[in-house]
């Protein structure tokens, strides 16, 4: 695009440029350019001339090569020093910058997002959450035995009929507390296990808390601790426990085996099972077990300590239902004491609606004695029998993450650590490069705009003097 | 007269060196003459001129030709310095300049000449600033309207009528005083 004052010079306007050209050059003008040769000479003899002794000391100083330099006409000899240290500390500030988004991305890397550097899985993981009414399987994960803990709680619920009865929450060791209808508090922990080494973390908060004497229920750590046993106080007392327990996929079998066996040699009952051998990961067997209560600890301490299985959680509940035994053993006398009454009244009755009304007062209290008879027996059945839900899982084996270092030194370490170095470096040199361009582009915007300030107030000058 | 140097950082330092020095020998005077027709202060255009070199040694390597001639980046520099002298001397409220004497140093003319001389220092001091920067750049130090124009941003072009609009009320003022 043509610029304004770029269009062709007047011939009259050319033509005097030319003769002062030539003047100036020693060549002959055109007569009628005379007078504007002569002023030009005129101009150029009025040239100033430099002082002799100034051209000396500028000789001198150039030839020194401005070694000492004298600040001259408020120059900007002053302004070097600071210039001669902006450079510097740019240069400092951006390493400062960059040292510092490093740091922040190394330190973001390793609180997780490096996949390496997360916390280490755990060597065993949980079972398949196939078990919809036994107890989940523990892992050694502290999440994992929070899952468990709550799955003991929930088992206890459904499948332990005191615990299901009375509704009763558990506080479980992880501490998610579930509301009761009966509002008697048990205290569950559940302990966790690996099955690959046996690693166990103790029960947290295990001891048999019963709140106001009603129940507790109590979890146990995967290492077979100490039976728990209510005191042998005469009261009449319901017993249960949930117990999994995990072994290897090839040894669903004979676990199974091995609990049949330890419930036969305790006169228990196998209510029901479900093995399921798949021959390799994810083996499962589920039993609903009855055995005297008498025979509870033996039989817990035998189960716990099977050949090939490792307990991966326990859980002990108790309910004492002494008052409700005798409430139901008082209505039973009471009920018989009144057929004894309608008995005698039935003997002496003298008229037929006597008799029919006493007769069916009798079949009354006598249906009631068979009603509490069988409500007594099915207490003291729970009672005398203790159920015990177990369950047996074969974890699927999470492979173990090599740690640095540990693996040795190989092209694929070293591929995978020079990706990750190149990554970081990239990622270092995007976040420098978001921070810098902004500020560049702002200093670049001051510094034209200053430049063309102090042009403009220097071509202001030359109109005002 | 004009010179040009190699692209800065190739040749060594002494080399550098080199070409300023033959920078400084061919435009010493014209840039003196120059600045002090601008600034009409011998010791205020000694002092310009002074810094402009310096400023030009000390940035000698980032001297571009791809930009201009070497000679006008140092008028460049110099012109600088004398429109910031200029500034400074707006801002003291303008320094007492010793007014120049019209017929000094015509002792010794003839009478036609000396009134001519006499007559263009008159109309030189009526000129604005910008007026007599085009007449330093053109008759003091020696510059093509080309260069002219490339010192003061203008096409070359502008910078003739500039220097034709000049050199009229040059010609009228001395007319008139004649």
């Amino acid at each position: 695009m043509r610029r304004l004052d770029e269009y062709p010079i007047d011939p009259e306007v050319a033509a005097a440029l030319d003769a002062i050209d030539a003047t100036l050059a020693g060549d002959a003008v055109d007569p009628r350019h005379a007078e504007l040769a002569e002023l030009a000479l005129l101009l150029a003899a009025e040239r100033p001339e430099m002082d002799a002794g100034f051209a000396d000391s500028l000789d001198e100083r150039v030839e020194r090569r401005f070694a000492a330099p004298q600040p001259a006409a408020g120059s900007g000899g002053a302004h070097r020093p600071l210039r001669g240290w902006l450079a510097p500390a740019a240069g400092l500030g951006s390493a400062a910058l960059a040292a510092a988004v490093v740091v922040v991305i190394l330190a973001g890397g390793s609180t997780g997002t490096h996949p390496r550097s997360a916390a280490p899985l755990p060597a065993i993981s949980s079972g398949p959450a196939r078990a919809s009414s036994g107890s989940a399987h523990a892992a050694s994960v502290p999440a994992q035995a929070l899952k468990s803990a709550s799955g003991s709680a929930s088992t206890s619920a459904s499948g332990s009929p005191s615990t299901s009865a009375s509704g009763s929450p558990s506080t479980s060791a992880s501490g998610s507390p579930s509301t009761s209808a009966s509002g008697s508090l048990s205290t569950s922990a559940s302990g966790s296990a690996s099955s690959a080494g046996g690693s166990t973390s103790s029960a947290s908060g295990s001891l048999p808390t019963t709140a106001s004497g009603q129940a507790s229920s109590s979890s146990a750590a995967a290492q077979p601790g100490p039976i728990l046993q209510p005191p042998a106080n005469g009261r009449k007392i319901i017993q249960s426990a949930q117990l999994a327990l995990s072994t290897a996929p090839s040894r669903i079998d004979t676990v199974a085996q091995e609990v049949f066996d330890v419930v036969g040699q305790e006169n228990g009952i196998v209510s029901s099972s479900t093995v399921t051998a798949t021959g390799g990961t994810g083996g499962y067997a589920q039993f609903q077990l009855s055995v005297p209560s008498s025979a509870l600890p033996q039989t817990m301490a035998a189960l716990s300590t099977l050949r090939y299985a490792h307990v991966s959680s326990r859980t002990d509940t108790t309910q004492d239902v002494n008052d409700q035994y005798q409430s139901d053993v008082n209505r039973l006398a009471d009920a018989r004491a009144l057929r004894t009454s309608l008995l005698k009244q039935l003997a002496n009755a003298t008229t037929q609606a006597q008799i029919d009304s006493l007769t069916a007062q009798i079949h009354d209290a006598e249906a009631s004695i068979s009603s509490d008879q069988a409500t007594l027996r099915q207490l003291e059945h729970q009672i005398n029998f203790s159920q015990i839900t177990l369950t047996i899982n074969s974890p699927v084996p999470v492979p173990v993450p090599v740690a640095s270092g540990s693996g040795g030194f190989t092209l694929h370490t070293a591929a995978h650590d020079a990706g990750r170095v190149l990554t970081v470096a990239a990622g270092v040199a995007l976040i420098a490069l978001a921070a810098l361009v902004p500020l560049a582009l702002v200093g670049a915007l001051g510094w034209w705009v200053t430049a063309t300030l102090r042009r403009r107030r220097r071509e202001q000058a030359l109109d005002t003097v | 007269m004009i010179e040009t140097l190699s692209a800065p950082g190739v040749a060594s330092d002494e080399g550098s060196w080199e070409r300023f020095e033959a920078l400084y020998r061919s435009s010493r005077s014209d840039l003196y003459a120059y600045v002090a027709t601008l600034l009409r202060d011998p010791a205020a255009a000694e002092d310009v001129t002074a810094l402009a070199f310096e400023r030009a040694y000390r940035r000698r390597r980032t001297f571009d030709r791809r930009r201009g001639a070497e000679r006008a980046w140092l008028f460049g520099i110099a012109r600088n310095a004398a429109l910031d002298e200029l500034r400074r001397r707006k801002r003291l409220a303008r320094l007492a300049v010793e007014p120049d004497d019209p017929a000094a140093d015509v002792a010794d003319e003839g009478a036609e000449v000396t009134l001519r001389r006499t007559a263009v220092r008159a109309a030189l001091r009526k000129l604005s600033a910008r007026e007599r920067e085009i007449v330093a750049l053109k008759f003091h130090a020696g510059m093509s309207n080309a260069e002219i124009a490339g010192l003061l941003g203008v096409s070359e072009s502008n910078a003739g009528t500039l220097l034709h609009r000049t050199m009229e009320k040059l010609r009228k003022e001395c007319d008139a005083t004649t």
